[in-house]
C-alpha cells in the first residue's frame, strides 16, 4: 500500500518538499561559513519556547522564534568580551536552554510523548500554518539565493576584503543569521528541536564532498535534501519513527557511503 | 663537538611538496649562525625539523641533545593564566620527572635566569600583560634555565624596541662566550653580519658560510627577490609585516 | 537544605551529582583552555546509540556508555579527517547521525527505552553500583589531571615550544580527550548525555572568569560543580522538578552571572557577526 496515500503523509511529504528546497539552498552556506554547529545550537535553543508556547497561548513559531531570538542575543552578549570562546559559549547556552525546556516540559506535558515530537518532529501532527511557513522560507531561500548569494560567498571567502565594501556585508551577515532563524523554526514541526541538521547540515554537506562549484553545491543540496527527506519519511512511517530520526539515519548513512567511495577512489 | 649536523635535507609537512629542501650546514659549539629568509620561506620549518616536529624526508639531520626554543612570543597563549615565573620554570619540566614537585633550587635558578634577563622584578606578573620585549626576555630566561648546550631562536628581535634588542644581542654573546651554539632566525642583515655563520634559505638552501662568504648581493637577492632595496651602496632586506 | 540528606535515595543522588562535580569541573578548565568545548559536546551527544543499547538490553549503562564513546570517537575522528569539507562539518554530520540512530534505536521497539532519562539524566535512580563505578572513574580523572598538569600547562599556552621542553602537545591532547570520555561516562546516569557538558563548560567558564591563576582556577571550578550539585539537588526538591536538569541549570546560572560581572576587556578584536560565531575556525 502507498504509504503517500494518506492525508497526513501528503502533508508531511510538502512540507519535507518545501524544507528540503530552503535546506539545501541555505546549507550551502551553512557549510561554507562554518555555521553547522551554530544552526544546531539555534535549533536545540528554541525547545524551551516551544515548550511554554501552548500554555501561554502563543503560536508555536513564534515562541520559537522568540527563543532563537534570546539565544542569539545571549550568545552575542557572552561572546563581546572574548573571554570564553565561541564553541564554549554555544555549548554553555544550549545546555543551559535544554535544562530550562527539561524543566519546564515536566511541568507541562505528563507524559513523555509530547516532548518526543518536540524534540524529533512528527508525521501525524503537521498543521497548516506549518506548510505555509515551509513555503514561506522556501521562497526566500530561493530569492536570497538569487540576491544575496554573492555577497556571503564574498564574505565567506575574503573577510578582509569584504569588510572593506564595509556596511553592506555585515548586512549581509545579519541577513544570513535572520534567514538561518526562519529556516530553522519552519523546520522544528517536521524534524523537531534537537535535528534541524538533517536538512539545514547534512545533505549540503554531502553536496559539498561531491560538488566543486557553487551551482553544483547548492543543487545538489536541493537533490539530496529531498531525496533523503522523502526517503525519511517513507521509513519513518515503515518503522514508526518520527521523521528527525529517520531522515538523520538515512542522511548520515549517505554522507557515509559518499565519504568511503571518496577515500577509496 | 658538532652541535648540529645536516646533511641534503629535505622536509615538509607531509601534504605533497617539501616546504624545505637541500639543506646542508653544522654548527659547533661557541657558534652563532644567523638563518635570513622571507616570511614563508622556510625559516620556521627549519627550526622544527631540528626541533623533531617535522619529519626528515631525505637526507641527514643529526642534532645534539635537546635544543631549547625560544619561539616567537605572539605564539603562546597570551591570555593563559601563568606569571613569568611559571614561564621560567617550564624550562625546568624536562628534567624533573612528572610526579616529583619542582624542586626549590629551580626556583631559585629560574629567579637567576630571570635576574640575568632583567625581569625578576616581574617575576610575579601575568605573562600576557607584559610588553612585546618582556616576553621575549621571559622565553630566553626560560631557555636559559633548560641550560641546554643548543639553542634555537625564531625571529627574537621581531616586535622588540631598540634598547631590548641590545640587551637580548648582549645576553646571546653572553651565550656563545659560554660555549653554546646558537641559532637565530632574523630579518636583520645586519645581525647577521656580526656572527660567525649565515645560511639563507628560501624554501630551499640558497647560501652557507661565514658572513662575507654568504651575503653577497647574489645571494641575498636569490633569497629575497622582490623584497630588497639598496640604500647608499648598502643591501638591504626589506620585508613586509605580513597581513596574512 | 538537611531534608536532602532525609531519605537513602537522595542521599545517593546528592552524592553523585557532587562527586561529578568535583570531577567534572577542573577537567572542564583544561576543556575550555585547550579549546575542546566541541569535542565534548560531539562526544556527549554521539554516544546515544551505546547507551540505548546497553537500555535495551538490560546492560550497566556505564557499558554502554563506553562502548558508544569509543565508537563515537573512532567516527568522529575518521570524519574530521576528511580535507574537502573541514572537521567542523564533518564532526557535525557524524554527531547528528549518530544521535538520530541513538534516537531511532530508542523510539523503534515496541517497549522504546527510557529516552529523557538516558537524555537528561537520572540522579535518583543511581544505586550504589552506579555511585561506586562514578567514584571510581572520576578518581582516576582527578589523579590523572594531576599528573598531567605540568603538560597540560605547556600544551594550552605554549604549543609550538612543547617539543623542546619534553612534551608532546599531540598526547597530552589526546590524553585529555580520553579523560574526557571517562568523564562522560561517569555523569550519564547522573545527568543524561545532553546535559553533562553543563558540568563540564559551566563551572569551569565562572571559575576562569573570576580568577587569573591556574592553580585558583582549577580549585574553584571543583568548588562550583560540587555547588552546583547541591544547588540542583535543592532546587530539584523544592520546586519538584527533575533532578539533572536543576543541576545543569544551578551550574549554567553561575556561568552566565560570572560572565555579566564587569571585568578586565583584554582588548578584544572586532569582528563580524560570522566570524565570531564560528569561532574563527
Amino acid at each position: 500500500m502507498d504509504p503517500f496515500s494518506t492525508p497526513y503523509m501528503q502533508r508531511a511529504l510538502l512540507a519535507v518538499v518545501l524544507l528540503a528546497i530552503a535546506g539545501g539552498l541555505f546549507g550551502a552556506w551553512i557549510a561554507l561559513r562554518r555555521l553547522a554547529f551554530f544552526t544546531h545550537a539555534v535549533g536545540t535553543a528554541t525547545f524551551p519556547g516551544l515548550v511554554i508556547a501552548g500554555p501561554a497561548g502563543i503560536a508555536a513559531p513564534v515562541a520559537a522564534l522568540g527563543a532563537a531570538l534570546v539565544y542569539t542575543a545571549g550568545l552575542a552578549r557572552l561572546l563581546r568580551d572574548g573571554r570564553l570562546g565561541a564553541d564554549a559559549a554555544t555549548g554553555l547556552l544550549l545546555v543551559a536552554a535544554l535544562a530550562i525546556g527539561s524543566i519546564l516540559a515536566g511541568d507541562v506535558f505528563e507524559a513523555g510523548a509530547g516532548v518526543d515530537r518536540l524534540l524529533f518532529g512528527t508525521l501525524l501532527g503537521l498543521s497548516e500554518t506549518d506548510l505555509w511557513l515551509a513555503g514561506a522560507v522556501a521562497a526566500l531561500a530561493v530569492a536570497c539565493t538569487a540576491l544575496a548569494g554573492r555577497t556571503w560567498l564574498a564574505t565567506g571567502f575574503d573577510p578582509g576584503g569584504a569588510r572593506a565594501l564595509g556596511v553592506r556585508s555585515g548586512l549581509g551577515d545579519w541577513l544570513l543569521l535572520a534567514m538561518l532563524a526562519l529556516a530553522v523554526v519552519a523546520a522544528l514541526p517536521a524534524v523537531g528541536a534537537l535535528l534541524v541538521s538533517t536538512l539545514l547540515v547534512v545533505p549540503s554537506a554531502t553536496a559539498r564532498l561531491l560538488a566543486s562549484s557553487m551551482r553544483g553545491l547548492l543543487g545538489g543540496g536541493v537533490a539530496l535534501a529531498l531525496g533523503e527527506g522523502i526517503g525519511g519519511l517513507w521509513l519513518a512511517d515503515a518503522v514508526n519513527l518520527p521523521p528527525g530520526p529517520a531522515i538523520a539515519v538515512l542522511g548520515g548513512a549517505v554522507f557515509g557511503v559518499v565519504a568511503l567511495a571518496r577515500a577509496a577512489a | 663537538m658538532t652541535l648540529i649536523d645536516v646533511s641534503g635535507l629535505v622536509t615538509g609537512y607531509g601534504n605533497g611538496s617539501p616546504a624545505l629542501s637541500g639543506v646542508t650546514f653544522a654548527l659547533g659549539e661557541g657558534q652563532a649562525l644567523a638563518v635570513l629568509g622571507p616570511n614563508g620561506g622556510g625559516k620556521t620549518t627549519l627550526l622544527r625539523v631540528l626541533l623533531g616536529e617535522l619529519p626528515v624526508l631525505a637526507g641527514s639531520c643529526r642534532v645534539a641533545g635537546r635544543p631549547a626554543y625560544v619561539a616567537q612570543s605572539g605564539r603562546a597563549r597570551l591570555d593563559f593564566p601563568v606569571s613569568a615565573l611559571d614561564v621560567v620554570l617550564m624550562g625546568a619540566y624536562a628534567r624533573t620527572p612528572a610526579w616529583r614537585r619542582l624542586r626549590r633550587a629551580e626556583r631559585t635558578r629560574a629567579h637567576a635566569m630571570l635576574e640575568r634577563v632583567g625581569m625578576d622584578a616581574q617575576a610575579g606578573q601575568r605573562f600576557g600583560a607584559l610588553s612585546g620585549g618582556q616576553r621575549q626576555r621571559v622565553l630566553i630566561a626560560r631557555a636559559l634555565l633548560q641550560d641546554a648546550p643548543l639553542l634555537l631562536l625564531d625571529e627574537p628581535f621581531t616586535g622588540v624596541d631598540r634598547t631590548s634588542e641590545a640587551g637580548l644581542l648582549a645576553i646571546l654573546d653572553e651565550l656563545r662566550a659560554e660555549g653554546r651554539g646558537l641559532l637565530v632566525s632574523t630579518h636583520d642583515i645586519e645581525h647577521a653580519r656580526r656572527w660567525d655563520l649565515v645560511l639563507c634559505v628560501n624554501g630551499a638552501q640558497v647560501a652557507f658560510g661565514p658572513p662575507a662568504d654568504a651575503l653577497t648581493a647574489h645571494a641575498l637577492h636569490a633569497t629575497y627577490g622582490e623584497e630588497m632595496v639598496s640604500i647608499d651602496g648598502e643591501t638591504v632586506a626589506v620585508h613586509s609585516h605580513g597581513c596574512g | 537544605m538537611l531534608e536532602l540528606l532525609d531519605s537513602e535515595l537522595l542521599r545517593r543522588a546528592l552524592a553523585e551529582v557532587v562527586l561529578l562535580g568535583v570531577v567534572c569541573g577542573p577537567l572542564g578548565v583544561w576543556i575550555l583552555h585547550l579549546r575542546h568545548t566541541y569535542a565534548a559536546e560531539s562526544l556527549a551527544h554521539a554516544m546515544l546509540p551505546g547507551l540505548v543499547l546497553a537500555s535495551l538490553a538490560g546492560a550497566p549503562l556505564v557499558l554502554g556508555a563506553a562502548g558508544g564513546i569509543i565508537a563515537a570517537a573512532l567516527l568522529i575522528a575518521l570524519a574530521a579527517r576528511d580535507r574537502r569539507i573541514g572537521s567542523e562539518l564533518a564532526v557535525a554530520v557524524t554527531v547528528g547521525a549518530l544521535f538520530g540512530l541513538g534516537v531511532a534505536l530508542a523510539l523503534a521497539p515496541d517497549t522504546p527505552a527510557k529516552l529523557s532519562e538516558l537524555l537528561f539524566g537520572d540522579p535518583l535512580g543511581a544505586s550504589y553500583g552506579d555511585l561506586a563505578v562514578a567514584a571510581g572513574l572520576g578518581l582516576v580523572v582527578l589523579v590523572a589531571l594531576g599528573a598531567g598538569g605540568r603538560a597540560l600547562r605547556v600544551t594550552a599556552f605554549d604549543a609550538a615550544s612543547a617539543r623542546s621542553l619534553g612534551v608532546s602537545p599531540g598526547r597530552t591532547s589526546g590524553a585529555l580527550l580520553v579523560l574526557l570520555g571517562v568523564a562522560i561516562v561517569a555523569s550519564v546516569q547522573g545527568l543524561g548525555n545532553l546535559l553533562v557538558l553543563a558540568l563540564l563548560v559551566a563551572p569551569a567558564a565562572a571559575a576562569l572568569r573570576a580568577s587569573d591563576r591556574l592553580a585558583v582556577q582549577l580549585r574553584l571550578a571543583a568548588l562550583l560543580g560540587a555547588l552546583a550539585g547541591v544547588g540542583g539537588m535543592e532546587l530539584s526538591y523544592v520546586a519538584d522538578v527533575a533532578a539533572g536538569p536543576a543541576v545543569a541549570l544551578v551550574a549554567c546560572a553561575f556561568a552566565v552571572l560570572a560572565s555579566l560581572w564587569p571585568g578586565r576587556r583584554d582588548g578584544v578584536v572586532r569582528r563580524g557577526p560570522i566570524e565570531g560565531l564560528a569561532g574563527g575556525r
